[in-house]
């Protein structure tokens, strides 16, 4: 190859302009907000804080509280959203009746607006909405789902779920349908059966779009707000009060953005280390794809 | 029989998920004089929809082909080339999805205030082109397809750009349609931005009138709420049906077959 | 709807410079007029035709409106602020604006204060050390829904609705064993932004509040304790859960009594016609003791510092605020009232039975205190409140702990002064 402009400028340029304009302030802008004592109302009376922001973070116990309802919502939705995920993405494959339907119908949560589901589902789980309903018929009693503090974050997780996993099982399968025929082919003359073609043909091509999903969903699960917002606002007692929620009282409510962008730089840091260990774990297995370039 | 089993797994599964949606409807019709579309029409003719709508139309559009574009270069590049920094530059790209949106949004406004660009379609578009999200997903996708053809195609002396565009995006298109799908969603229903980085109403866009239109200062005004959702969301529907058809159907039956 | 070719794409970047060519020549067209910038929160349909009047009033001025969401406008506030490109004249909840007047951001409009102090209530969020920063234009108070079904049920007489803490309690209690879903009274838990509301109608009542005259906390006052006590009592006979399930069980007939907003007037006429409910002043602690008391929010108008249009822009806010303005705003709204004393002697008010208690109601009706923290108190006491509906916690235990908190957060606002003018 000659040495002109490396074909990467020239990939990566649209990205590198865009992310320059529109990212790279706000980003410095926030991160150095995080040393400031700043409020959008009074501009000129910024003052240095030092690190006072960052130690206020650590001892804050209402910061404690939102980190653990945080992680706690991450553990419990994205190992659970990404293998229903799978499961629904591998019960999709090959021809059957109404696919394309069954396929849009699972798409369907995803296409609403997170408020109008968040809305949708604080009446489901209402006394007298279609869960209690149901319970009772069954001969259960009903349940203050959202008012209990022992099962409004559970809750809010499981309507997560159901409202992610449609998406990520359209993703799995769309790399489902990259696994070139050949291979399991190969897989059927060893007369591999169904789980040992999974787990030695299947799940090998399919890492790096299990590793797109878990971080995808990783990062959007530590940044959970909107459904916290309209359902809960982070009651009863504090109980889904997550970070992002707390972030948003800090900022808009509160006034006091330093503090909020020490909050948000936490939920970077967490994400970004979730994230690099999710997709270490699922690196590629394939022989090495990329080629080098004389540096 | 088991793949009967299966089906009626899938079947079960879908009903499931599309159970509030089917309530959704059903509230949407409701009115208080028995079954009918009154709240359908009473949305649409509260303000400038036919605008909104397509203002929605054209900055879904722009996004789309913009991502389509723009995310596959980008993905090509961190796919297929050994960059020096690249895991950093990459991780770069993620940061942006990575730091929470809400502590973005007043530097964000700052900026596009001081270029100008408030309360335009520039606004709108120009800031979402790029979504981080379908750099990672084409990137990932890409490494799950062979690099025979790219090899086979540079040996006969092909550009990159010819190379990309010609060999590797027909390649693409299931993981394409996803972007597409997905950007076109994030898109469609992003309110919050929209919102703030306008102001007339002819800069309006279809989530951001609903929003004014069905709130009420205390209480929820449901009929007209989900109406305006059902409306918001059957050109996605449309749209995905229109995807998945062309595209992801047509592929698997031409890869099966 | 179809984004697969590149020829479309082109089509539609096409049609994108269109549509900005198109609103770059549309957009300002009124360059030599003065031109005032508007935010508010109504449907514009309702605003333009008042704008529009004080536009003929006012040759040469033009009026920009633009519609605020209740979920994101303070957002959208505060990014202009940062940028400087805030609005001339503003629609602020009484809730914010101490915490504007505090930072220095607002024009002073104490001079209008004087001149119309007696002619409007709710004067008291727009105040920041003796100064007026705000227009108090349109109202609503909470008052008492009562189902007029379940109270004969009960054998409780429906044209006496409860008028004391006893008669409250009383009803409640023979509401709630009518039957193993139907409740006495709503009482609002597991949501921030509401509870505060309907226990403070009672603490004030009782004649508590969150500061004494001097200005020192007094939340954890034993008058205070008192009504969080007999609040506590309510809750075996209460439903206990958020403002959209108690109005759904109140719309199907199966709670005895709410205290809610007159928006539920509008509601109810719409999705359950049939109801047979009435509205009642909130009950008082007891006959010849305490008063109707309850939670008010009022809607202000305000004029940014730095507007170049200052005089235009404070006249629009009079206007606005004028009587016929407000009433126009707040009969198409359904659910506020005119801050304007005339609504008073408004027979379109006064006529209809209900909506007379939501205007008496006002008269008695209190605003937060005007604390620059008052939003960071709230969260404190709905908090506490909260602790003790759970049965975490004493009433004592738990104001006492507010006080130490809310004594905190003032002190923070003693302590740094924003930008006084």
């Amino acid at each position: 190859m000659k040495r002109r402009v490396s074909p990467v400028v020239w990939l990566l340029l649209p990205w590198a302009l865009i992310y320059g304009a529109f990212f790279v302030f706000p980003f410095l802008f926030s991160f150095v907000l995080g040393f400031l004592h700043y409020n959008p109302l009074n501009v000129a009376g910024t003052s240095f804080a030092g690190t006072t922001n960052i130690t206020r973070l650590l001892g804050d116990s209402e910061f404690h509280g939102a980190l653990r309802n945080t992680l706690f919502f991450v553990v419990g939705t994205v190992p659970v959203t990404t293998t229903l995920a799978l499961l629904l993405a591998w019960l999709l494959r090959g021809p059957m009746p109404m696919k394309d339907a069954l396929k849009a119908a699972m798409f369907l949560p995803s296409i609403l607006s997170m408020v109008v589901i968040a809305l949708l589902f604080k009446l489901f789980y209402a006394p007298g909405g279609a869960l209690n309903e149901t319970m009772r018929a069954l001969g259960l009693s009903g349940h203050g789902w959202l008012t209990d503090p022992h099962t409004a974050l559970p809750a809010i997780m499981a309507m997560d779920v159901w409202a992610a996993v449609g998406y990520y099982a359209i993703v799995l399968y769309a790399a489902f349908t990259a696994i070139p025929d050949s291979l399991y082919e190969a897989a059927a003359l060893e007369g591999a059966g169904a789980w040992a073609t999974f787990r030695h043909v299947t799940f090998p091509m399919l890492k790096p779009a299990i590793g797109f999903v878990l971080v995808i969903n990783t990062i959007r699960s530590f940044q959970v707000f909107v459904e916290v917002l309209v359902m809960t606002q982070g009651g009863p007692l504090g109980s889904t009060n997550t970070l992002v929620m707390m972030l948003y009282d800090t900022a808009f409510r509160r006034l006091d953005y330093g503090y909020a962008s020490v909050i948000a730089y936490a939920v970077f840091v967490l994400s970004g280390v979730f994230s690099v260990f999710a997709m270490k774990r699922m690196r590629s297995q394939t022989p090495e794809q990329t080629r080098g370039l004389p540096a | 029989m088991k793949r009967v089993l299966r089906w009626l797994l899938l079947v079960a599964a879908v009903l499931l998920m599309a159970y509030p949606l089917g309530w959704m409807i059903a509230v949407s019709l409701r009115t208080p004089n028995g079954i009918g579309l009154r709240y359908y029409g009473e949305v649409w003719n509260a303000g400038p929809f036919d605008r909104y709508f397509l203002n929605s139309l054209v900055v879904a559009a722009v996004v789309v082909a913009g991502n389509i574009v723009f995310c596959t270069m980008a993905a090509y590049a961190f796919a297929r080339y050994r960059i020096r920094g690249g895991k950093l530059l990459f991780f770069l790209v993620l940061s942006t999805i990575m730091l929470p949106k809400q502590v973005i949004l007043v530097p964000l406004y700052i900026s596009m205030q001081r270029m100008g660009l408030i309360d335009s379609y520039w606004a709108l578009t120009l800031p979402f082109l790029v979504d981080p999200f379908n750099i990672f997903l084409i990137r990932q996708y890409l490494l799950s397809i062979p690099t025979d053809c790219e090899e086979a195609a540079r040996i006969d002396g092909a550009g990159e750009f010819f190379i990309l565009f010609r060999v590797v995006f027909p390649m693409l298109t299931p993981a394409l349609a996803v972007v597409a799908i997905h950007t076109c969603l994030t898109n469609w229903n992003s309110f919050l931005f929209p919102f703030i980085l306008t102001n007339s109403t002819s800069m309006r866009t279809l989530p951001v009138g609903l929003a004014l239109l069905s709130q009420g200062a205390h209480s929820i005004d449901w009929g007209h709420l989900m109406a305006g959702a059902v409306i918001s969301a059957l050109p996605v529907v449309a749209a995905f049906l229109v995807f998945q058809r062309r595209i992801i159907g047509g592929l698997t039956t031409g890869m099966t077959k | 709807m179809t984004f697969r070719s590149g020829r479309r794409a082109a089509g539609a970047a096409a049609s994108l410079a269109l549509a900005l060519a198109l609103c770059a020549c549309g957009k300002k067209a009124n360059e030599s007029a003065t031109t005032i910038r508007f935010w508010q929160f109504w449907d514009v349909g309702v605003v333009a035709p008042i704008v529009e009047e004080f536009e003929k009033q006012n040759p040469g001025v033009h009026v920009e409106v633009e519609q605020l969401t209740w979920a994101t406008g303070l957002e959208k506030i505060q990014a202009a602020l940062a940028s400087g490109t805030q609005p001339d004249v503003c629609e602020l909840g009484s809730t914010w604006l101490p915490r504007f007047s505090y930072e220095g951001v607002l024009e002073d409009l104490t001079s209008v204060y004087q001149a119309e102090r007696d002619s409007f209530l709710l004067w008291d969020s727009a105040m920041w050390k003796g100064n007026a920063y705000g227009l108090p234009w349109l109202q609503g108070s909470r008052a008492l829904f009562y189902n007029r079904d379940l109270f004969r049920q009960a054998g409780l007489d429906p044209d006496h609705p409860p008028d004391t803490w006893d008669e409250l309690l009383d009803a409640s209690r023979r509401i709630r064993a009518l039957g193993q879903d139907v409740y006495g009274f709503g009482q609002n838990i597991g949501e921030k932004y509401v509870l505060y509301k309907k226990f403070m109608a009672f603490a004030w009542g009782n004649g508590g509040d969150v500061f004494d005259a001097q200005g020192h906390v007094a939340i954890n006052s034993p008058a205070m304790v008192e009504a969080l006590e007999f609040y506590l009592k309510l809750a075996p006979y209460s439903l206990q859960e958020k403002q959209e399930v108690l109005d759904q069980y109140f719309k199907t007939g199966k709670l005895g009594m709410q205290v809610s907003g007159a928006w539920n007037l509008k509601n109810y006429a719409l999705e359950a016609p049939n109801l047979d409910y009435g509205v009642a002043l909130v009950p008082r602690p007891a006959a010849g003791r305490g008063e109707h008391a309850s939670f008010a929010g009022a809607e202000m108008l305000v004029v940014f510092r730095g507007s170049k249009q200052r005089d235009a822009a404070v006249r629009l806010a009079r206007f606005l605020q004028a009587y016929p303005q407000a009433r126009a705003v707040s009969l198409a709204a359904g659910s506020v009232f005119p801050a304007s004393r005339e609504a008073m002697d408004d027979t379109t008010f006064t006529n209809d039975p209900r909506v007379r208690v939501f205007v008496e109601q006002s008269l008695t009706s209190h605003t937060p205190p005007a604390h620059p923290g008052w939003v960071e108190m709230e969260d404190v006491i709905d908090h506490a409140v909260e602790e003790c509906m759970y049965g975490r916690r004493a009433p004592r235990w738990c104001l006492d702990d507010a006080a130490k908190q809310i004594a905190e957060i003032a002190a923070r606002f003693d302590n740094k002064q924003g930008t006084t003018p």
